[in-house]
């Protein structure tokens, strides 16, 4: 790609593109100094973090793995894991029903409904945090998966995403799918489903996402080590020393590392999925 | 090499709360709203004008609370226990200090086979209190720890069984313990919480740059004016930038200096006997000793004396200053219970040059010729309506943390202020004074307190907040702003907070 910007200097539309490289490159740079920073700080010995913090040197894995054992980060990865795969499985399950029902089902009250269904999306986690501890704890769910899970099974956001790409779907699919006698969920598990996978991947990765690093929801149910998830790990680690502060640094790189390969394997669809309900086919 | 290794932890536990909540909305009540809006009319003086005796007002605030209207404590109830009775405690530590903790109590564990304690670490006092604030009967641990900004907000939360309950059912002998650590967690006659990990401000220098300005690494200074002499010898020398690095952290600095330096003094923070003798209904810090006090502490830093060096998050910033390669400061104010961890990264090179050796530790310099600190750090409270039997087991715990024995190993294990009698004499902590005396300054100067009620500090409904407009202040007065405009509209500020708080409770 930065081929294009060096070959189209000679046009004026290749100053602009340059411009908007030059544009791209300070974000990435904003973007990614922190990331770095993490890094460098992150493969280099406690004593060497305060000594020129932007050069790398003395290159170890020490730190990575006494953040691993010392912060016993497998056991509240497990836990992460567990809550962020329940989450994303059954919110992405939840999304496409409602979505379903709110695209192609007809029955009174259907916008009125979707609707306030939307206007959920304006109402902050942090809002409705309070009343949710109360029923979770009134369920006796404190420190439980289902606890962990519960608020984010379903999101009006998922709805969304996915009722704007079944809106896509020509009426003569499913017109075409009745007379062939298919019915409602016949039709969404093989027609309507396949056709909108991309969007799916999206939402799934998504998900999984904002969910792997959450902290005030579990930090407010749990009370038991058995069931802090990685965040609250990472929060352990980085109170624990003034002369290695550079554990919580490795702890975080290692909490990235499942949302790196998320990231890998859904990247197209993230991409994909997320522009694809923006055009009117 | 002294792997004593405790708590940046308390400074960074400290940090750690940025929370104003009241406790007292545990029940299921709604939370109000927490700020006031309406600021209510400054009802300090004038500056520079001396304030009004405080005369209480007389609303239900003098009231004393008698202990028999609160939850007894049923001591006996563990012998009627046919099997052993499991108790949790909530703490928020970490690291060395949670080492220590675990140790302490697996050998209570150990020890009898009456009690099994749980202890559960909730990730910093300030989600300890968020968890608590918003746990139901239910679900509340049976004891917790926490810090002591929050005593009347937990007396006031009919949350807790006192712990003076508790002395006086069993007949617990309390002349054993620091009198002074016993009377922090007092208001009203009331005993609501056993202090336990005790920590409080100490001068923090590097040797090195003492001698190179021709001081005695030995006399570190005491008064403000030998804080200013010693500034003024290693600034003209050139051994450091600055003499002093102070902050305006809401858990160090910003709320230090007012409060340590006023109880030293003998002035009150707050009336109503520093709200110690009925809830307060106001600060007094505005009046001319605080005024006088801060304006020394700004003359510092405009005649470049001292740096600020701001919020300083998790108590690190003025530590670092001492080892600023561009402009270092040869001395800051820290909370003792860094020391270990201070020694500890030194030892392991974190910042090359600076040996552990050339750290020297003194009084938090301050008014008057005597040093002494308030009581900082955490209590356990007894939480109320767990069972009598768990509040029984919560008591023989609690004493188990408090022998003599327990205080010297948690003590030396930690960093903290041993405040049992005794604790001294025995092993570990009694190698570690002798060997090293920098861990006991921190002791040293809390015993030097008087037990009067300004000497003791405040206790306020709306502390943390209070320390936050103070810290705010503080900040800008270090700014050049005005001291006593400055501190004026910060009183009235937390009065209107306090008048707030008092309202609804």
């Amino acid at each position: 790609m930065p081929v294009d910007a060096t070959t189209a200097y000679d046009s004026p539309t290749g100053w602009r593109a340059a411009g908007r490289y030059a544009l791209l490159v300070v974000a990435s740079v904003v973007v990614l100094f922190p990331i770095y920073t993490t890094v460098v700080a992150a493969l280099k010995p406690g004593n060497k973090v305060l000594v020129n913090p932007l050069v790398p040197s003395d290159f170890t894995l020490e730190v990575m793995r006494r953040a691993w054992t010392e912060g016993d980060l497998g056991a509240y990865m497990r836990n992460s894991a567990i809550v962020t795969v329940i989450v994303t499985v059954v919110a992405v399950v939840t999304s496409v029903l409602s979505a379903y029902a709110f695209a192609i089902l007809e029955f009174p009250g259907r916008n009125v409904l979707f609707l306030v269904f939307l206007a959920t999306m304006l109402v902050p986690l942090e809002a409705t945090v309070v009343v949710n501890r109360r029923t979770v704890d009134a369920l006796g769910w404190l420190n439980t998966y289902q606890g962990l899970a519960a608020p984010f099974l379903a999101t009006a956001f998922g709805t969304f995403l996915i009722r704007q790409v079944f809106l896509q779907l020509p009426r003569d699919l499913r017109d075409a799918a009745a007379i062939d006698g298919v019915g409602h969920l016949g039709f969404l598990y093989h027609v309507a489903v396949p056709l909108v996978r991309p969007t799916i991947g999206a939402l799934a990765a998504l998900t999984f996402l904002s969910s792997w690093f959450q902290y005030l929801w579990p930090n407010l149910i749990t009370t038991e080590a058995a069931r802090y998830t990685l965040p609250a790990g990472l929060k352990f680690l980085s109170q624990a020393r003034l002369d290695e502060p550079n554990l919580v640094m490795a702890g975080v790189l290692i909490g990235f590392l499942p949302i790196i390969v998320v990231l890998l394997i859904f990247q197209r669809q993230l991409v994909r999925g997320l522009t694809s309900g923006g055009v009117k086919g | 090499m002294t792997r004593l290794a405790a708590p940046l932890v308390a400074c960074m536990v400290v940090a750690g709360c940025a929370s104003g909540e009241s406790i007292l909305q545990a029940g299921n009540d709604p939370p109000p709203a927490t700020t006031t809006t309406t600021p209510a009319p400054p009802v300090t003086a004038a500056p520079g004008e001396t304030l009004p005796p405080t005369t209480p007002p007389t609303v239900a605030t003098t009231t004393t609370t008698p202990l028999a209207s609160l939850p007894p404590c049923p001591v006996d109830a563990l012998d009627d226990a046919t099997s052993p009775v499991e108790i949790v405690l909530w703490f928020g530590l970490a690291g060395e200090t949670e080492t220590a903790l675990i140790a302490l109590t697996d050998e209570y564990n150990a020890s009898q086979d009456r009690v099994v304690v749980r202890i559960e670490n909730q990730g910093g006092y300030k989600e300890l209190i968020d968890k608590y604030v918003q746990s139901s009967q239910g679900s509340r641990p049976d004891v917790v720890m926490l810090p002591e900004y929050v005593v009347q907000q937990m007396a006031d939360s009919d949350t807790v069984i006192p712990v003076g309950a508790c002395i006086e059912a069993s007949g617990y002998d309390t002349s054993a313990i620091l009198d002074r650590a016993l009377r922090a967690y007092q208001t009203s006659g009331v005993q609501w919480s056993m202090p336990f990990n005790v920590s409080n401000p100490v001068l923090y220098y590097n040797r090195a740059m003492f001698e190179a300005a021709g001081l005695d690494p030995d006399e570190p200074p005491v008064s403000l004016e030998e804080l200013r002499a010693a500034s003024q010898a290693l600034v003209d020398s050139g051994a450091a930038s600055y003499g002093i690095a102070l902050d305006t952290g809401v858990d160090s600095g910003g709320g230090w200096y007012l409060e340590q330096w006023l109880a030293r003094a003998g002035q009150l923070y707050a009336d109503n006997g520093n709200g110690r003798q009925a809830p307060a209904t106001r600060v007094l810090y505005d009046g001319p000793a605080g005024v006088a006090l801060m304006a020394d502490a700004q003359a510092l830093i405009a005649d470049g004396l001292a740096v600020n060096v701001g919020d300083n998050p998790a108590g690190r910033d003025a530590l670092l200053k001492l080892a600023d390669p561009a402009a270092p400061a040869a001395m800051t104010i820290a909370t003792s219970a860094a020391l270990s961890t201070v020694l500890v990264a030194l030892t392991g090179g974190l910042i090359p040059g600076f040996t552990p050796d050339q750290v020297g530790v003194g009084a938090m310099p301050g008014p008057g010729e005597t040093a002494s600190a308030t009581v900082g750090g955490a209590s356990l409270y007894i939480v109320a309506d767990q069972g009598d039997a768990q509040a029984a087991a919560a008591w023989d715990y609690i004493q188990f943390l408090l022998t003599a024995q327990s205080q010297s190993t948690w003590a030396a294990g930690t960093g903290y202020v041993p405040i049992t009698e005794g604790a001294l004499d025995l092993e570990p902590i009694k190698s570690l004074y002798e060997t090293d005396p920098r861990f006991k300054v921190a002791y040293d100067q809390l015993v030097a307190g008087t037990d009067d009620l300004a000497s003791l500090g405040p206790i306020l409904g709306p502390q943390r907040e209070v320390r936050t407009v103070t810290a705010s202040a503080v900040a800008a007065i270090f700014g050049g702003a005005d001291v006593a405009s400055s501190l004026s509209g910060a009183a009235a500020q937390s009065t209107a907070l306090i008048a707030d708080y008092n309202a609804r409770n």
